[in-house]
């Protein structure tokens, strides 16, 4: 009852293959279309074009590139930051806790060498010179001079 | 089968790889019917089988490096792979264009077409259906389906091989063939 008949399938099915077939260049055609002066060179012609296009296509892209290489130039940014600070970072952390810090992690001591005199320390506890005996020599080698 | 002192398919491939314009162009005069006969196929006019000719070497020149020949058919499987893909590209590209009139027939077209499927049925040896006709039904086809039972009743190919030229799947191509019929079915019932 429900069995489809299968004369109505094949009549559209035939007509069907029947058009596609009748679609067809016929060989003369694709003859001449394949034996047509000049197809080389407007194969060629056509590469050519192509190659420009991709050619172009590079000052096209550029925009593409600087927008993926953002993340890259972050990326070094923060490494350059990063290291700078690293780098910055006084050694004895007790000293650099009660010195305020000026700028990108530079102290104020740095500039202005008031609390760590280093040589001039070095040579009055080597000689065994107190503040007032350094005073004393040079007054007196100011007096001499005048003298002179 | 090539004389032996003419280089293989494979040879003047290598050699326009790397730049040697004459072996390119003794490649395309070589296999210039091959896509002709093809490109036929699809379209009957010599414009178009022109047009898909020269995309076809163009594309071919582009891809020379991404050939790896193993055999002597291999070259003419790899160029009918592009031809076919350039039918399919301009089906598609042509389909866009035609997509507002979409192979409507006029009512003289419709009772002609109407005689010639009659006329064909009770003559099979001299079916003959005018061109024109069959070309503007066929328009109502997407690109898919004219592309895959062009290929399984005209040119009767294998599933297996349209599956390679088209690089689709086989179960796609199958399901692709069974919805193609039954549209073309469906198309042809008007008529018969």
């Amino acid at each position: 009852m429900f069995k489809r008949n299968p004369q109505n399938r094949e009549h559209p099915d035939w007509a069907g293959k029947l058009v596609l077939r009748a679609a067809v260049a016929d060989e003369q055609e694709i003859e001449a279309a394949s034996e047509s002066p000049f197809l080389f060179t407007r194969v060629r012609a056509r590469i050519a074009e192509r190659q420009r296009e991709n050619e172009s296509g590079g000052w096209q892209s550029l925009p593409l590139i600087a927008w993926r290489a953002i993340p890259a130039m972050a990326l070094v940014a923060s490494l350059a930051g990063g290291l700078m600070l690293w780098t910055a970072r006084p050694a004895n952390t007790e000293n650099a806790a009660n010195t305020p810090a000026v700028g990108f992690g530079m102290y104020e001591d740095a500039l202005t060498d008031t609390t760590d005199p280093g040589v001039e320390q070095t040579v009055l506890s080597r000689n065994n010179l107190s503040h007032e005996d350094v005073l004393n020599i040079v007054i007196e080698r100011g007096e001499v001079e005048k003298k002179k | 089968m090539h004389p032996a002192t003419e280089p293989t398919d494979d040879v003047l491939v290598a050699a326009a790889a790397a730049g040697d314009e004459a072996a390119f162009e003794d490649l395309f005069n070589r296999h210039r019917r091959q896509v002709g006969r093809i490109a036929g196929r699809f379209f009957a006019q010599r414009e178009q089988i022109e047009e898909i000719t020269q995309d076809t070497f163009t594309k071919l020149y582009f891809a020379l490096h991404t050939y790896h020949g193993t055999h002597e058919a291999s070259f003419k499987a790899w160029l009918a792979q592009i031809t076919v893909n350039a039918c399919y590209d301009q089906l598609r590209r042509v389909r866009r264009r035609s997509e507002q009139t979409l192979g409507e027939l006029s009512e003289n077209e419709t009772k002609d077409f109407s005689t010639q499927l009659r006329a064909a049925r009770s003559d099979v040896e001299g079916a003959l259906i005018s061109r024109d006709l069959a070309l503007k039904l066929l328009t109502r086809l997407s690109a898919e389906d004219r592309l895959v039972l062009t290929l399984l009743d005209v040119e009767g190919f294998s599933v297996a091989e349209i599956a390679e030229m088209t690089n689709w799947s086989i179960s796609k191509v199958k399901v692709r063939a069974h919805r193609a019929r039954a549209h073309l079915r469906r198309i042809m019932r008007k008529f018969v």
